[in-house]
């Protein structure tokens, strides 16, 4: 018994300073649910697209997420999180949405597609007329790069995608555009966000085609 | 063809200064253990006291571990490649029989050198010796390779490497049955055996530990503790198992205890016990330094 107890204490001694010292638990930041991304991220007019979201862990998982964080008019960086089950699993169906944004102070966490934040302010651009007369938003030149930073793509939103936006957020439900062009099957976050989409990831595969993978890569 | 009997002629004089440095170490070894001047420095009777041949060798063994960790760069001259060896050889002479002294102190505090192998003539006493030159030269092999060439870090990474080392020891009576003084007092070969195993277990355990890329010092030991500390939980895992896989029979069912005593301090028990620990020991190293987990984002 005496040896049980020395063992279950080396045990927890061994997990505390793993915890406080090991390399791998120094640097990502833990992000609880959606009011944390205020401690983690400074500054105004921020927007936080989910990029990507992965799991890893054998019997207990830890969950993982990949933001695209656009500060101001020109920072753009990426953020990484260990965050918590229910919020990872809760976000699943918003790859490629924005899930946080912050204005003037005021704070937004309903899941909509990244850039709304922009939309309709003249200090960022202007609704105007294109060559196939739709009135489409057009960033400024000096934030040209913005659509590819949004990951926007070729895609350009328009006055019925930004009204019914603000109904959503309203409502306080989440958005995918006027045809779904955005989340996990938009075509628009599909193809500027492919790394959550890729093939592997998502392939299941059989014993049998395993076993021959196996054989082939080691013999 | 010139070149090539040149290269034979630098390897032949190197190895003649290999053994003046290890002419040295006898000196240096008295410095350490006074009382055995008249067996270093006079010719050795291996027929006279067999437990003094075993201890003196395994110096030697130890010491010839040792240098096998110092390189020669032939590419910077002949003259500087001897300078380094013979600094670094020194080095490692002090640091080795420091660590053998220090260790031994901490298993031997009730024994005596000259009492237990001059007079005694105590085999297990030199067998257990014999063991922990063998695993104190290999650590100091292991740290000398880590430090390249640094004095500082190489003497931060001995000083860690005794610290553990000195709690390991004592982690034997933990794992063991056997009782470490009453069996040495009665020169009993089962405890040399056993303790010889689990010496020999833990040296590749700590230098599984030590053994691994470092860029940062302070990271570097952090990551060697975790390590130490994690082997000590996954060895007993091993210990137990290998212990029910192969169950021993100690003793006559209906036996009296010292029936079971006396099955315990025999040859067999002592084999088992020490060769239980060192494949134990093998296989926490496995588990502890074998297993890729890969980055913590593996698809980002």
């Amino acid at each position: 018994m005496y040896k049980f107890f020395l063992y279950c204490m080396l045990v927890i001694f061994y997990l505390g300073l793993a915890k406080t010292l090991s390399p791998s638990e120094v640097g990502v930041q833990y992000l609880q649910n959606e009011k944390g991304f205020s401690k983690l991220i400074k500054g105004d007019t921020v927007t936080a697209i989910l990029i990507d979201t992965h799991a890893t862990g054998f019997l207990i998982k830890t969950y993982y997420q990949k933001y695209r964080v656009l500060t101001g008019f020109d920072v753009v960086e990426e953020l990484i999180v260990r965050t918590s089950k229910e919020f990872a699993k809760r976000n699943l169906g918003h790859i490629g949405l924005s899930i946080y944004r912050k204005v003037s102070d005021k704070e937004e966490f309903v899941p909509v597609p990244p850039g709304s934040i922009y939309l309709n302010k003249r200090e960022f651009g202007d609704w105007k007329l294109n060559k196939k007369g739709e009135i489409k938003w057009r960033f400024n030149k000096s934030l040209k790069n913005f659509p590819r930073y949004l990951g926007w793509g070729k895609f350009r939103p328009d006055q019925k995608f930004y009204q019914e936006m603000k109904n959503n957020i309203s409502l306080n439900k989440a958005y995918f555009g006027t045809n779904n062009e955005f989340g996990p099957d938009g075509f628009v976050t599909r193809e500027n966000f492919p790394q959550f989409f890729k093939g592997e990831r998502k392939k299941k595969v059989d014993v049998k085609t395993m076993m021959i993978e196996y054989l082939k890569n080691n013999f | 063809m010139a070149e090539i009997v040149d290269r034979l002629v630098i390897r032949i004089l190197l190895a003649g200064f290999v053994c003046l440095m290890i002419y040295l170490y006898r000196y240096a070894h008295v410095v350490f253990y006074p009382s055995v001047k008249r067996q270093v420095l006079k010719k050795i009777r291996p027929a006279e006291n067999a437990p003094d041949t075993l201890h003196l060798c395994s110096r030697i063994v130890g010491i010839a571990i040792i240098f096998s960790s110092v390189t020669f760069n032939e590419t910077s001259g002949l003259m500087l490649s001897l300078f380094h060896f013979s600094v670094w050889g020194t080095i490692a002479i002090v640091l080795y029989l420091l660590s053998l002294y220090i260790i031994e102190s901490i298993v031997f505090y009730n024994f005596e050198y000259t009492d237990e192998i001059l007079k005694r003539k105590n085999m297990s006493y030199a067998m257990i010796s014999f063991c922990h030159a063998l695993v104190i030269a290999y650590l100091t092999r292991t740290v000398m390779i880590e430090s390249e060439n640094s004095l500082i870090i190489l003497l931060v990474l001995w000083l860690y490497m005794l610290v553990i080392v000195g709690f390991s020891v004592k982690y034997y009576t933990f794992i063991s049955k056997l009782s470490f003084n009453r069996l040495l007092i009665q020169k009993n070969l089962s405890l040399c055996f056993s303790y010889g195993g689990f010496i020999i277990g833990a040296g590749f355990v700590i230098a599984s530990c030590f053994d691994q890329e470092h860029y940062e010092l302070t990271l570097y030991c952090i990551q060697v503790l975790l390590k130490t500390i994690l082997a000590l939980i996954i060895f007993p895992i091993f210990k137990k198992g290998l212990f029910k896989i192969f169950p021993m029979k100690i003793g006559e069912e209906k036996g009296s205890e010292g029936q079971i005593d006396n099955d315990m301090q025999s040859l067999g028990y002592g084999f088992f016990e020490g060769c239980v620990f060192i494949a134990g020991a093998i296989l926490t190293t496995m588990i502890v330094n074998r297993i890729q987990f890969g980055t913590i984002y593996p698809f980002f």
